[in-house]
């Protein structure tokens, strides 16, 4: 079944036009890698997933939810679809189990014994059980972010968003992290996932997206894109990259 | 020219009553124009128009206009409409719509520096407007207020040897005091100063170790 | 009215110029002062970096007011027979009033420079002068004029206390001003109107500064504060002046 749906995405700040027309269609269950050159948009593809940037036209639906509806509920889209930052973006004056707890306790009107079971499982899940009670700070990059992530599968979404996920992190902790996210592509989740971690991509991925100034350049399999790209662009990527 | 401290002695009473007014006057008006200050920002990133541009307007001609014009403007001017107020109201006065102008610029720049991506992350959460405000932003903003606003209570703590012009009996006035009727020139104002630093130094060391306590994250 | 303003305006005027005077000695003298402590800061030898620290420590840990009190009437006593006029106190007074804020300025400024770049500038073998004269200062040189003209805009303001050891400056020409024409409110109004349309600009020309900086990367040296008292890295407080 389709999970997102998008349809000629343009997204403009002011005069400057970002997104110029992206259209694609992502199944439930399937890890989309979204590759390219800085300032090619994919970031701010990922942020109109979430409503974090505007949409300026075209239609984008994500799990039902019509982004472009004037009456829709921002807050219950963004409870459907989590969010892992490259700067983590942890609360700092929240212990790592309050971090994880707060949203489903204060937004979803969950309760609280439940959810704090719940928060220690996927504490645990991401190898961190041991600190639910420290602070953010006495953290490494990597534990931060595998932090973040559990912290947004606490809402139990049906889509995950990863917006370049170990960008910012020292090569020793990036593994950690993508080990994680390996697991969650195995259980079934929807993922799109912002990255330079060409492994990741060939290892995990359903489907590599190439993007470049503002559209869809290439859209495939992974063995096919890094292997036998058809579009110059492309080609030119790669082998600026690899 | 020799030092001696001696003839000082009996003043010594006088003078702790001067640091005490002085102190008093500091943490009144402080406190009062912090209150001042929050309404002032709370104005100022509000929904209404005219509030914004009121407390704007008090924001900047406070903050650009000597404290001792608005001390003369209160104690001075306002004899003008018939109103005469002593030399303490007028100083409480001056120095709470001084200190609030401060404090709501230190409000904002404090609120403001809290990293975008917190905001972010409460939204990608499904976080509302007010539910933002209060889990992500609020306890981090106040950290980046408190040393701000333990460093402008220092300051206020300084400047409010102006009162001294107005007759007010707070420390500095004293000093003068204590110099026409000793001479002892020197030794005065070296006591004096050396009274204003120690109270200040405490003050910025109690601010370091309250700091370390209260923000331990 | 009309017939008051014009009697009020030549005596306004030449008080407007004292504090015109009394304010470029004082940040002349003041920034040049500021800076050899500010550079003090970074020598070798211990003693002159406390005899620095303590310098700058004590001075903006006083009163403005002390400061003017001690030049004008105990500073003399150490020249026998000297009296000090009120211009040349007021602007002694207000020159070592402001050194000790540019001089945290100054070395919060150096400070910001990455360290990097001493190690760099002593490996071409530059000795002291020559690794801050063409290293160092001109790079610290960038970050630090936000700052500096905040406590400049501060000084223009706090000029007005020069007033209460007697020297007809604006804010006295005010008063006297005031007193005669029994119209004090008047009078302080538009004193204050002059302070402001001096400052109000400056201010605007510091924030615009600072925002263009921040555009280019650089991260301003920030303000001394009073709090500042033990410490070994520079100061990040915003200083609030009055």
């Amino acid at each position: 079944m389709t999970m997102i749906e998008v349809k000629d995405l343009h997204k403009s700040y002011g005069k400057l036009e970002v997104l110029k027309g992206i259209s694609c269609d992502i199944d439930a269950s399937q890890v989309v890698c979204v590759i390219g050159p800085s300032g090619s948009g994919k970031s701010t593809f990922l942020r109109c997933l979430n409503l974090l940037e505007s949409i300026t036209s075209g239609t984008v639906i994500i799990n039902g939810h019509d982004l472009s509806d004037r009456k829709l509920n921002t807050s219950a889209v963004r409870q459907d679809v989590g969010m892992v930052f490259q700067q983590f973006n942890l609360f700092p004056h929240m212990k790592v189990l309050e971090n994880i707890m707060i949203a489903p306790v204060k937004v979803a009107k969950k309760p609280k014994a439940v959810t704090r079971e719940k928060a220690l499982e996927l504490l645990d899940k991401v190898g961190l059980a041991s600190k639910a009670d420290v602070y953010p700070s006495a953290l490494s990059g990597g534990q931060q972010q595998r932090v973040a992530i559990a912290r947004a599968l606490a809402m139990d979404p049906t889509v995950m968003l990863f917006d370049e996920p170990t960008s910012a992190l020292d090569p020793e902790t990036v593994g950690d992290v993508l080990q994680v996210m390996k697991q969650l592509a195995e259980e079934g989740m929807t993922m799109v996932v912002v990255s330079h971690e060409m492994g990741f991509a060939r290892e995990v991925a359903d489907r590599v997206i190439f993007m470049d100034g503002g559209v869809i350049v290439e859209d495939g399999d992974p063995a096919e894109i890094f292997d036998h790209p058809k579009e110059a662009r492309t080609q030119a990527f790669l082998s600026r990259v690899s | 020219m020799t030092w001696y401290l001696g003839d000082l002695i009996p003043y010594i009473p006088l003078l702790l009553q001067g640091l005490w007014i002085s102190i008093y006057i500091s943490v009144l008006s402080f406190v009062v124009g912090s209150v001042l200050g929050l309404f002032a920002y709370l104005a100022k990133v509000g929904r209404f128009r005219v509030l914004r541009s009121i407390s704007g307007a008090y924001i900047e001609v406070v903050r650009n206009v000597p404290l001792l014009v608005v001390l003369y403007l209160i104690y001075f001017g306002l004899t003008q409409f018939g109103v005469n107020l002593d030399p303490l109201w007028s100083t409480l006065i001056a120095l709470t719509i001084n200190n609030g102008a401060y404090v709501a610029e230190i409000l904002r720049a404090g609120f403001e520096s809290v990293p975008k991506g917190l905001r972010e992350a409460a939204h990608a959460l499904g976080m509302n407007g007010s539910q933002t405000f209060r889990y992500a932003i609020l306890v981090p903003g106040i950290r980046n207020v408190f040393p701000a606003m333990t460093n402008q209570f220092i300051l206020l703590f300084l400047f409010s040897s102006v009162a001294s012009v107005i007759a007010l009996p707070e420390l500095t006035n004293q000093l003068l005091r204590v110099n026409s009727e000793t001479l002892r020139t020197f030794e005065v104002f070296t006591v004096g100063a050396l009274l204003y630093y120690v109270v200040s130094s405490v003050l910025a060391i109690g601010s370091r170790v309250g700091e370390k306590r209260l923000f331990r994250w | 009215m009309v017939n008051d303003f014009l009697q009020f305006l030549p005596a306004l005027a030449k008080g407007a110029g004292t504090t015109a005077i009394l304010c470029i000695v004082a940040a002349v003298g003041g920034s040049i002062l500021g800076l050899i402590i500010g550079l003090m800061r970074s020598s070798s030898w211990a003693v002159v970096r406390w005899i620095s620290a303590i310098y700058t420590n004590f001075l903006r840990g006083i009163p403005l007011l002390i400061i003017l009190l001690f030049t004008y009437f105990a500073l003399p006593l150490l020249v026998p027979g000297a009296i000090f006029s009120q211009m040349v106190s007021g602007a002694i007074g207000l020159t070592l009033f402001v050194s000790a804020y540019i001089g945290e300025v100054v070395r919060g400024s150096i400070e910001a420079v990455p360290k990097g770049q001493f190690e760099a500038a002593e490996a071409l073998g530059m000795n002291f002068a020559q690794k801050f004269r063409f290293v160092i200062m001109p790079q610290a040189m960038r970050v630090i004029v936000p700052p500096w003209v905040g406590i400049i805009l501060a000084m223009i303001k706090d000029s007005s206390l020069v007033s209460v050891i007697g020297l007809v400056e604006l804010t006295q020409a005010g008063k006297i001003v005031g007193t005669n024409t029994m119209q004090p409110l008047v009078a302080f109004i538009i004193v204050g109107a002059v302070y402001f349309v001096i400052c109000y600009p400056l201010g605007h020309f510091g924030r615009w500064y600072e925002k263009r900086l921040k555009a280019s990367g650089f991260n301003v040296a920030h303000q001394a504060t009073a709090t500042d008292i033990l410490d070994e890295e520079p100061g990040v407080r915003v200083g609030g002046n009055q």
